[in-house]
């Protein structure tokens, strides 16, 4: 019997475009902004509004409102998104996410609005508000603990979402998930901590700083890890996913997996940060300039392994 | 208890059986469950890609310009510089030969898996996978989850689209989809596998088909006819 098979499709070869890809990211940053400042605030048993837990509240609220925006329009007619919040499938991956994202986006609000309560009081206009903000920091621990999940299911949920897809050997990985909720801790780390120190007064070497700046490099090391093991279970895998391994070595998105993932995610941050003497490591400039990288080679591994993934099917 | 002999006896006829049953799985008659399973069967023997399929099917859908549910894809045994099979020169035009894109009505299809609404499902009467336009949100999910690329945004309704057999617009009628009624050469057999009286279940025993990427576990339904010549 002859192997029978075509190659033109009806549709458009690249069925998720950029916009997806921004939505990725910054649904990551905004998982993972959350999940670094609830675990710093539970892990050091805090009480106050620390600078991290406010600038960690306003990033992941309006990242992930811009995420959403990226989503619907994304969407054949954005006038049809209502019936994502109408109709769910259970099976479907996408309909889990908009369940958790349903509870995620309004407890981003809630945590933000309570941690940023003192500065919101300042608006008169915001006044009647204030009586039912104080009565829910009075549930804060729960809401806190609930809403660390959903931020982590929200950064794995990402990587869920696309790695349901079976013709993609790039991407069709159970270890999407994991790469992305790590990928999405440091990015978001890197954002929270930026807009902690430019925004809210936060000092670039207090406590929770320095503790950051020590959380980073080990995450880092896991998500290195979890790349050479995408790329060995390419290697190591059947005939499409050998073929695939070409994603990491020809044609333009190869060149940014190695300048925009590898040399701005990782490279970068360690030579700002080990080669260029203490005293610049220890700057301001040595400060921004690693944020910045890290959440740009972010952006360039979901935008990689968007396109890439979608060049290299079975 | 059981003899160990009986019972290693059963246990050999047993797995000869599962064998047997896991070897037939391309045979659609023995996987049918409930209900009939609808499936095509295209005969690239026959088919010379005139495109009267494509043009019925764009009619009897109302598919806008640009869009298509099916298409042909026109192929060749030949290698590039050598001779042509059928008349020997090097330069011809002879040999080609046409395979049929279009939904493949996965058993298990992806598709109906990831779409977040319900808007790609499979019909409950007839086990056809199409959709619920009301309700596609135009995610194109089903297109990037799809793995035959047979899948698109119809231009003038916004909504993701697949071949359904015709489902919608002729088959509720007793009708045979518009492909396979306007195919002059016979290229296209539709009916219920699950009859074993039925043509299209009476070839599927005798031909050699073959269905696309079986290796994906999507279970397709439509089945191939390919082409077969002798290695040289």
């Amino acid at each position: 019997m002859n192997g029978i098979d075509f190659s033109t499709g009806l549709g458009d070869a690249i069925a998720w475009p950029w916009p997806i890809a921004v939505y990725l990211f910054f649904a990551g940053i905004s998982g993972g902004a959350l999940a670094i400042a609830l675990l710093m605030r539970i892990y050091k048993k805090q009480t106050q509004d620390t600078p991290l837990l406010k600038a960690a509240g306003v990033v992941s609220f309006v990242t992930i409102c811009l995420g959403m925006l990226c989503l619907v329009l994304d969407l054949s007619n954005p006038l049809f998104f209502w019936k994502i919040l109408l109709y769910y499938n259970l099976n479907s991956v996408m309909s889990l996410g908009v369940i958790v994202l349903l509870f995620y986006i309004p407890l981003t609000a809630v945590i933000a609005a309570i941690a940023l309560r003192g500065e919101l009081a300042r608006f008169p206009q915001l006044k009647p508000l204030m009586p039912w903000l104080e009565r829910l920091a009075a549930m804060r621990s729960p809401l806190e603990w609930l809403t660390l999940v959903l931020a982590v299911s929200v950064c794995a949920y990402t990587g869920f979402l696309i790695s349901a897809l079976i013709r993609f050997p790039i991407i069709n990985t159970s270890l999407l998930p994991a790469l992305f909720i790590v990928s999405g801790l440091s990015a978001g780390a890197a954002m929270a901590k930026m807009v902690a120190v430019k925004w809210f007064g936060e000092s670039l070497h207090s406590e929770e700083m320095t503790l950051l700046h020590g959380a980073e490099w080990p995450i880092m090391a896991v998500e290195a890890m979890f790349l050479f093991m995408l790329f060995s279970g390419l290697i190591f895998g059947t005939g499409p996913s050998q073929a695939a391994t070409q994603a990491f070595s020809q044609g333009g998105w190869s060149s940014l997996f190695w300048g925009g993932v590898i040399g701005l995610g990782f490279v970068l941050p360690l030579m700002l940060n080990f080669a260029l003497g203490q005293k610049f490591a220890h700057s301001g400039r040595a400060f921004y300039l690693t944020g910045g990288s890290v959440i740009c080679g972010m952006m360039c591994l979901r935008l990689f392994l968007l396109y890439a993934g979608q060049i290299y099917t079975i | 208890m059981l003899p160990r002999r009986s019972l290693l006896k059963g246990l050999g006829v047993g797995s000869v059986a599962m064998l047997a049953g896991g070897c037939g799985s391309t045979d659609p008659a023995a996987e049918a469950g409930e209900g009939p399973n609808y499936v095509l069967l295209f005969d690239q023997t026959k088919c010379v890609g005139c495109g009267r399929c494509e043009d019925a099917c764009n009619q009897a859908n109302n598919l806008p310009e640009g869009v298509a549910r099916l298409t042909l894809e026109r192929q060749s045994d030949r290698v590039p510089g050598a001779v042509c099979p059928r008349c020997g020169k090097t330069e011809c035009n002879c040999d080609r030969k046409y395979v049929r894109v279009s939904c493949q009505q996965c058993d298990n299809a992806p598709c109906v898996m990831v779409c977040p609404t319900g808007a790609a499902y499979r019909d409950e009467k007839t086990g056809i996978v199409t959709m619920d336009g009301d309700k596609c949100a135009g995610c194109k999910y089903c297109i990037a989850a799809c793995p035959y690329k047979v899948r698109f945004i119809n231009s003038e309704t916004k909504v993701a689209e697949n071949c359904d057999f015709c489902l919608q617009s002729r088959l509720a009628k007793g009708e045979l989809p518009a492909c396979v009624s306007q195919c002059k050469f016979d290229a296209l057999v539709f009916g219920d596998a699950s009859d074993p009286k039925s043509y299209v279940a009476r070839l599927l025993a005798v031909k050699n088909t073959a269905r696309v990427k079986p290796h994906l576990g999507t279970e397709p339904s439509v089945h191939y006819i390919p082409i077969a010549k002798p290695e040289v």
